[in-house]
């Protein structure tokens, strides 16, 4: 009984440590850094990189492209979305354009967008790019959802348009829109990262990708992965966090 | 006057409704009594404009101002009991004056201590009773009820039945009501139309207000 509390209580460190075992057997198998690095060696690579200044600057610059990237995409993506959820000929105008821009693959788009911007707004643009249309897709649904009940209430007590976008399909595509914004960060994460592996701004985690692969710094590439990956989840807790406090204090 | 005339609908290829015709009089509770899917909500919401007729004619309605008490609450889940009421109010009155229509019928209806109170953390009958407030609070002159006491218990139905009389003799609205249930048609009714299925028609009008033999129309009714 003790034993299984105490294994329930630490069983998200039991299971990292499993699968860097496993990483660490592996590594020992194939005994060739260049094709995977021991957890020890990446982990002292991440070890001297949080205590470079130059990686917690190019750690800012890269937030600050995923999230610019992301924010606009929400922005267009919720205004188009309700425009286009209430008005089918605006939607049917717009579809293809967006199913067009869901199906292009992502390195067209970053080698078409390098071609256009400078090399730090490469990566805004593609996350902005890549993101929209999940936004988008996300807020027509939303709005699709809205009780048709409800609005033939608001029909009853001829409440004004706006005020039933704003109290009934905005609440109704509320929940839709929070989970689009949530896969659209962690898609963000990882185009942004992609876009500046091609485009190479001076400050950037893409860049470092980039230049750990030229010099075969293997270590330094899966070091820069994690701090990636550790990156998409801090921020998509924080914003998962900041829709339950939005929830106890509508 | 509300008045449906030689109406015909179809729901795909079912004709719900042919060549039927029916009035609401004014400042009146009609009643229509029979069993559930009868079709009695598609004419309540042919009169209230919610639903359009395939032939016929619809007349009276041009002027009418509506309030419904559905059959199921239909409340706004994110607002609270005060904010639900509010929504239907904001357009017709200011902050003030609003705050004393949703208060007094809060009170009305014993909910006053429930104001904040959001729907889901409310029990069906309870939200039965906001949509109640919000029906009577909102200025109509064609008031629709389609089952409004269903969900209720017995001594809180009593009350709002008495509620009701009071308000609508107080202010007297043209009220379409609907209702399968004996003892309510007969004590909140001034004309019961009693419908019949398949196809749907007017089996009987009993005329109630002028009627002093209570017990008759029960026996009716529970016939029916």
């Amino acid at each position: 009984m003790k034993n299984s509390i105490l294994l329930s209580k630490y069983r998200n460190f039991f299971i990292i440590i499993f699968w860097i075992t496993v990483w660490e057997i592996l590594s020992l198998i194939i005994n060739q850094e260049i094709y995977l690095p021991s957890p020890f060696a990446t982990f002292k690579s991440l070890f001297d990189l949080m205590f470079d200044k130059i990686t917690y600057i190019t750690i800012l610059y890269s937030t600050y492209r995923t999230l610019t990237g992301f924010l606009i995409s929400t922005f267009f993506g919720v205004i188009l979305g309700f425009v286009c959820g209430m008005n089918k000929s605006i939607y049917n105008l717009l579809n293809p354009l967006v199913s067009i821009i869901r199906t292009v693959p992502v390195m067209s788009i970053i080698i078409i967008a390098i071609m256009w911007f400078k090399d730090t707004n490469v990566p805004v643009f593609v996350a902005f790019l890549m993101c929209f249309p999940i936004i988008w897709t996300n807020t027509i649904q939303g709005i699709a959802s809205a009780d048709n009940k409800l609005l033939q209430m608001c029909k009853i007590y001829s409440i004004k348009k706006t005020r039933v976008i704003k109290s009934v399909y905005f609440y109704s595509a509320l929940p839709y829109i929070k989970a689009g914004m949530v896969s659209a960060l962690g898609i963000s994460w990882k185009v942004t990262s992609a876009a500046e592996v091609l485009s190479l701004p001076k400050y950037s985690i893409g860049r470092f990708l980039y230049d750990s692969k030229v010099y075969l710094e293997i270590p330094d590439l899966f070091s820069w992965t994690i701090i990636i990956i550790l990156l998409s989840t801090f921020f998509e807790k924080l914003l998962k966090k900041i829709f339950e406090a939005g929830k106890t204090n509508d | 006057m509300i008045k449906l005339m030689n109406v015909t609908k179809k729901y795909d290829d079912m004709e719900l409704l042919k060549d039927f015709s029916i009035s609401f009089e004014e400042n009146e509770i009609t009643c229509m009594f029979g069993p559930s899917g009868v079709g009695k909500t598609t004419i309540a919401n042919i009169a209230a404009n919610l639903v359009t007729v395939d032939e016929g004619k619809v007349s009276g309605t041009e002027e009418a101002v509506y309030s419904y008490v559905f059959q199921e609450p239909r409340l706004l889940d994110w607002y609270s009991v005060y904010d639900n009421l509010d929504f239907v109010l904001k357009d017709i009155y200011d902050i003030a004056k609003r705050k004393e229509v949703i208060e007094s019928y809060l009170e009305m209806v014993e909910l006053s201590d429930y104001r904040e109170f959001r729907p889901k953390a409310l029990s069906g009958g309870m939200s039965q009773r906001v949509s109640i407030a919000r029906a009577f609070a909102y200025p109509s002159n064609i008031l629709i009820m389609d089952e409004p006491f269903k969900g209720l218990d017995m001594k809180l139905k009593q009350d709002i039945v008495s509620l009701f009389k009071k308000l609508w003799k107080e202010s007297r609205r043209t009220v379409i009501f609907i209702t399968h249930d004996v003892d309510e048609a007969i004590s909140l009714s001034d004309k019961i139309y009693i419908i019949k299925n398949r196809p749907v028609e007017i089996n009987m009008i009993i005329d109630v207000k002028n009627t002093n033999d209570r017990e008759s129309i029960k026996n009716i009714l529970l016939l029916s």
